[in-house]
């Protein structure tokens, strides 16, 4: 049996109870627990409560209105078998993930490294930078990026100066989720935060030995920045294709909610929420929320799985 | 510090928290609380709540609270509320999803409050049929609209071309069309909106050739041949450059903020009629309506009146009598009339439609005289849709925009919009 007090050994926890001191134990306990109140509220209530429920419904026809009735795999065959706009769906988003995590990161990494060279006013420029991503998929966004990217916006504009004449970006089936890959590689203030954190782990006395020895610049970055770097590369690499995976309100706030043109922008969410709230067919949508949850997981696994290879920890 | 709870202090504090709640639970319970769900703009929930005003000047103890939403987040709100057992007393419901909500029994039945609580003897028959589904009373109509062409009269003006009539036909449109892009007045001006995702366009089409989208027993009324033939007429359109381009259209998103004749796009758009007050509002050149253009100069029946949105009661209210009473307030007083306009669309019942007639301004007009001047373009309203006809409605916009940047012909479109919809129709 595991001890439920993270803090205390295991074996104080059999002392406590060989000596019938459980109780004291408890006293001992029960502030952090009242601390942690909200959260495991939060977490049972708002978390592992309705997604158990929500894998319960995946079996069933829930359509929000009537009560469920169980359907057994069905949506799940559905889904495998006889579902176009779930391979639709999966296409768009995993050409997202795909472009979006390295190409975000590779900008996050270079503005990171821009600022940690001791510039004047970083908490200034770490904010501006940092301010994309509070905006967030809002519907100023929306705006701003229909200004940017429409028939009229400002990079046809400053095409126009060199003669292209550009198509409406953000509304053209085949560029359309460019422009979305666009906003979240703009977005690129969280993964920048952390790089820069562990930019400056790296001791300094490295980069001096090793300029000492000869090495150019570009041998530092790849012999000692790269390297040590990993741990923070694999997490942000992990953290962001989770949330490439589950990106949302992009697509729904500049296709409208319709994932258009001709499905182009239909993120696997975008689909899942068409399917639970506009099609009144919350029990598929419980299945494909599932399948998502098990394709991140295999990603995330297989992450783990190779991070062995790349991923240096100093210890 | 030391931070201890006892198990008696616990309880005492829960307790007084419990008594708390349920003091606040008591001093509610003296007055009548309304929940009203609806959609639409801001100048639509100004005109609402002046109407709850009245109603609870008339009727002391009575809370109004009222929600609205764009059409697109109302759908989503609406089933998450209904589905938490939450559902507001009185629910805006639309032709589309009626025979979905009345028959998940998501809705009250309202014929035994007729009339005595419920007095609609001076409404149009057809439109109290709008609103029953199975035999059963589920909408009171909030005012009749048709389905309408809006026209920019300071563009026709400007290109010196004349406006489309009554009499117009599709293809005279197209050259109407051609010809103002052609005029080049403004800058990436085109002659009309491609309308070829537009259900109530398809729809009016179908119905000039005597099909119709749906059949009563939900099946699909259509053939693969008249779709083929309506994506081809939208082709050659856009061949001759006389609607917009497709990546311009993508830009609509189902508002009036987003309509190529409002963005500045296009001379002409295809809304209902009740919209053009909002139209009118959002664009500083003087607008007009005309009907959907016809097939040959003596097609007929392709309109309909149709009720434009109507107020449900939730099966889950606790206050039916009085949410009922509020309907008959919404629909039946004068003053309510007056505040409401026709921005919900033109009254359905004959007294107040006279009431509003008198004080109408220019821009109430013209739908008015829209509506009522139809003539012989309105044939009988289609039974409402049935379920999965949301779908249907993506389906056909999505295939016309595969058409419209070259990823299917019109024929494999005609084919493959049939084939989905039947499919669709078939899942339920």
């Amino acid at each position: 049996m595991r001890t439920p007090a993270g803090a205390i050994s295991v074996e104080r926890y059999q002392g406590a109870v060989a000596e019938g001191r459980f109780r004291r134990l408890w006293n001992a306990n029960a502030p952090g627990y009242l601390f942690l109140l909200p959260w495991l509220i939060g977490f049972f209530g708002l978390t592992l409560g309705p997604a158990l429920i929500s894998l319960y419904l995946s079996f069933t026809d829930f359509d929000m209105l009537r009560s469920p009735g169980w359907v057994g795999a069905a949506n799940y065959v559905r889904i495998a078998t006889a579902d176009p706009k779930f391979s639709a769906a999966m296409h768009v988003t995993l050409t997202y993930v795909v472009l979006s995590v390295p190409f975000k990161l590779t900008f996050a990494l270079l503005v990171a490294m821009a600022l940690n060279r001791g510039v004047r006013g970083l908490p200034i420029y770490r904010a501006i930078f940092y301010l994309p991503s509070l905006l967030g998929g809002s519907v100023a966004i929306a705006v701003l990026w229909r200004q940017l990217f429409a028939s009229d916006g400002l990079v046809n504009a400053a095409l126009a100066t060199v003669g292209i004449e550009g198509p409406s970006w953000i509304s053209h089936p085949s560029y359309s989720i460019y422009t979305l890959v666009a906003l979240s590689v703009w977005q690129f203030g969280s993964p920048m935060i952390i790089f820069l954190a562990g930019l400056r782990q790296i001791p300094q006395d490295m980069y001096e030995a090793a300029s000492l020895d000869g090495a150019s610049k570009f041998r530092q970055f790849y012999k000692i920045t790269l390297p040590l770097l990993t741990p923070v590369i694999f997490f942000n690499a992990v953290v962001q294709t989770i949330d490439a995976f589950k990106a949302f309100t992009p697509a729904f706030i500049i296709s409208g909610g319709t994932g258009g043109p001709i499905n182009s922008t239909l993120f696997y969410t975008l689909y899942l929420y068409q399917e639970a709230f506009g099609n009144f067919r919350m029990g598929y949508a419980s299945a494909l929320a599932w399948i998502l949850v098990l394709i991140i997981a295999v990603f995330t696994a297989f992450s783990f799985l190779t991070s062995r290879y790349w991923v240096h920890y100093d210890d | 510090m030391n931070l201890r709870v006892n198990r008696r202090n616990f309880v005492a504090g829960g307790a007084a928290l419990l008594s708390l709640s349920a003091l606040g639970s008591r001093a509610l319970a003296e007055e009548t609380r309304l929940r009203l769900l609806w959609w639409g703009s801001q100048p639509r929930a100004d005109r609402t709540n002046k109407v709850s005003e009245l109603y609870k000047a008339k009727n002391a103890g009575t809370t109004i609270t009222g929600e609205f939403l764009g059409w697109a987040d109302y759908w989503p709100r609406l089933a998450t509320q209904v589905a938490g057992r939450n559902a507001p007393d009185i629910i805006q419901m639309d032709y589309r999803y009626i025979v979905e909500y009345a028959r998940r029994g998501a809705l009250a039945p309202l014929e035994s409050y007729m009339p005595s609580k419920l007095q609609l003897d001076d409404f149009d028959p057809a439109q109290i049929e709008g609103g029953k589904v199975d035999g059963h009373f589920y909408g009171v109509s909030l005012g009749a609209n048709s389905a309408t062409t809006v026209l920019n009269t300071v563009a026709f003006k400007e290109a010196g071309i004349d406006m489309p009539t009554q009499k117009t036909t599709w293809e005279e449109f197209g050259k109407i069309g051609a010809e103002m892009t052609k005029a080049g007045k403004r800058k990436g001006y085109f002659g009309f909106a491609d309308g070829s995702g537009a259900e109530p366009l398809f729809e009016n089409y179908l119905r000039q050739r005597g099909k119709a989208l749906y059949t009563a027993d939900s099946k699909i009324a259509f053939g693969p041949e008249e779709a083929a033939e309506w994506f081809d007429m939208w082709a050659k359109f856009r061949e001759a450059g006389a609607c917009v381009t497709p990546d311009i259209q993508a830009l609509y998103k189902d508002s009036i903020d987003t309509s190529p004749l409002t963005v500045g796009k296009a001379a002409c758009d295809y809304a209902h009629s009740n919209q053009f007050v909002g139209f009118q509002a959002m664009v500083k050149d003087k607008l007009a309506l005309t009907n959907y253009m016809r097939i040959k100069p003596d097609s007929k029946g392709g309109h309909y009146r149709k009720p434009s949105m109507f107020f449900s009661v939730s099966a889950q209210s606790k206050v039916m009598d009085q949410a009922v009473d509020y309907i008959n307030f919404f629909v039946k007083n004068p003053d309510a009339a007056l505040a409401l306009d026709v921005e919900r669309g033109i009254p359905e019942s004959k007294a107040m439609r006279d009431v509003v007639a008198t004080k109408l301004d220019e821009t109430g007009k013209v739908p008015l005289d829209y509506v009522s001047g139809l003539g012989d373009l309105a044939g009988p309203l289609p039974p409402p849709p049935p379920t999965g006809a949301g779908e249907g409605q993506v389906v056909l916009r999505t295939i016309s925009e595969q058409v419209a940047f070259g990823q299917l012909t019109p024929a494999d479109a005609g084919k493959q919009l049939v084939d989905e919809i039947t499919r669709l129709l078939a899942r339920g």
